[in-house]
């Protein structure tokens, strides 16, 4: 695939050895000469000189063609108009938005051309959240702007769900369990598979399903941790 | 943003001659600019977490596309049943093809 990332800072440089490394084919943008020389070192990556914000560079890069086009500078801002070009001008057919400020999240969807963004002080909140947090309901990613997530939830000891089999709890259709950790293993779950206290369990929810999935798996109503 | 206003300026300058290259909404290839002429058949207000946003359904017949402007809870003159045609760059999407923040010219008057 041909991918562009807008943004040769180490978030960047990073993103495009390993996609180099696994055979697709890489542009790196930066308007600082340092920082494009400093790619240009490596091997096989392409670099354009100029500003990512502007037409005439993304054109510069083949944007036209690209398959990917990801915004990772270290500014929102220049994120969002990148996105937007990308979008707009070239209809690329996915567009990947790093979030620098959590604040700005709110402004990474499809208005702006963002079709996935990733918000890193978000992600490892919640992280954070997943690790000190027993028995409550912790989202770990949002997929397609938030219509459907991967949320975490360690039973407690007064979870609803503890001693009954996955078929018995009567999650709603919109919702799976997708993967059990217990005791440092992970479990496929089946239907018959009976949870436990202290069993991790990692669901997907599509649609509006999270407040039933939380209300079977933590029992009383509660605000979701790291939204 | 350039390329915006170089095609509103190209459309202008070329404005007699705009019905030649407008395709049916069924051949829109993506990664090309296009040009299709539909009838509004509906028109949504998004409140995307507050960027509004325009949503209109445009009709032709053979099939349906979807112009999405940003920042904008209504255009002048852009009303149900009107005719538009629309140009830019177009997304493959569930709605068919989608335009976000195309440009656009008005060719009829509503009711009339």
């Amino acid at each position: 695939m041909k991918i562009i990332i807008a943004g040769a800072g180490s978030v960047g440089r990073y993103m495009a050895d390993q996609l180099l490394a696994s055979g697709h084919e890489v542009t790196l943008i930066d308007n600082d000469p340092a920082m494009a020389r400093k790619t240009a070192g490596g091997k096989g990556v392409a670099v354009t000189l100029g500003d990512a914000c502007e037409l005439d560079t993304l054109t510069r890069a083949d944007a036209a063609n690209a398959d990917v086009v990801a915004a990772v500078t270290g500014d929102d801002e220049d994120n969002l108009v990148i996105s937007l070009l990308a979008k707009q001008e070239f209809g690329v057919p996915r567009v990947v938005a790093r979030v620098n400020n959590p604040n700005n999240e709110w402004m990474f969807n499809d208005m702006w051309g963002v079709d996935v963004s990733v918000s890193t002080p978000h992600l490892l909140t919640a992280l954070v959240e997943e690790a000190v947090n027993v028995g409550s309901f912790v989202r770990l990613l949002s997929l397609e702007q938030g219509k459907a997530r991967i949320s975490e939830v360690t039973l407690a000891t007064s979870s609803p769900a503890v001693g009954r089999s996955i078929s018995e709890l009567g999650l709603p259709r919109e919702s799976t369990i997708v993967a059990l950790v217990r005791d440092g293993h992970v479990v496929v779950p089946r239907g018959d598979t009976t949870l436990l206290t202290h069993d991790e369990v990692l669901v997907l929810t599509a649609g509006d399903a999270e407040d039933a999935v939380r209300e079977v798996l933590v029992g009383s109503k509660q605000t979701p941790a790291g939204s | 943003m350039a390329g915006l206003f170089r095609r509103k300026a190209a459309q202008a300058n070329h404005h007699d001659s705009a019905a030649d290259d407008i395709i049916p909404i069924a051949q829109v290839q993506t990664r090309e600019i296009v040009r299709v002429c539909g009838h509004v058949t509906r028109i949504r207000q998004r409140p995307a977490q507050g960027l509004p946003s325009l949503v209109v359904t445009l009709s032709d017949d053979s099939g349906r596309a979807t112009a999405v402007w940003s920042g904008r809870r209504s255009i002048g003159g852009i009303g149900l049943g009107r005719t538009l045609v629309v140009e830019g760059i177009a997304v493959q999407t569930p709605d068919g093809p989608t335009f976000l923040n195309p440009s656009y010219t008005l060719l009829n008057v509503a009711g009339h």
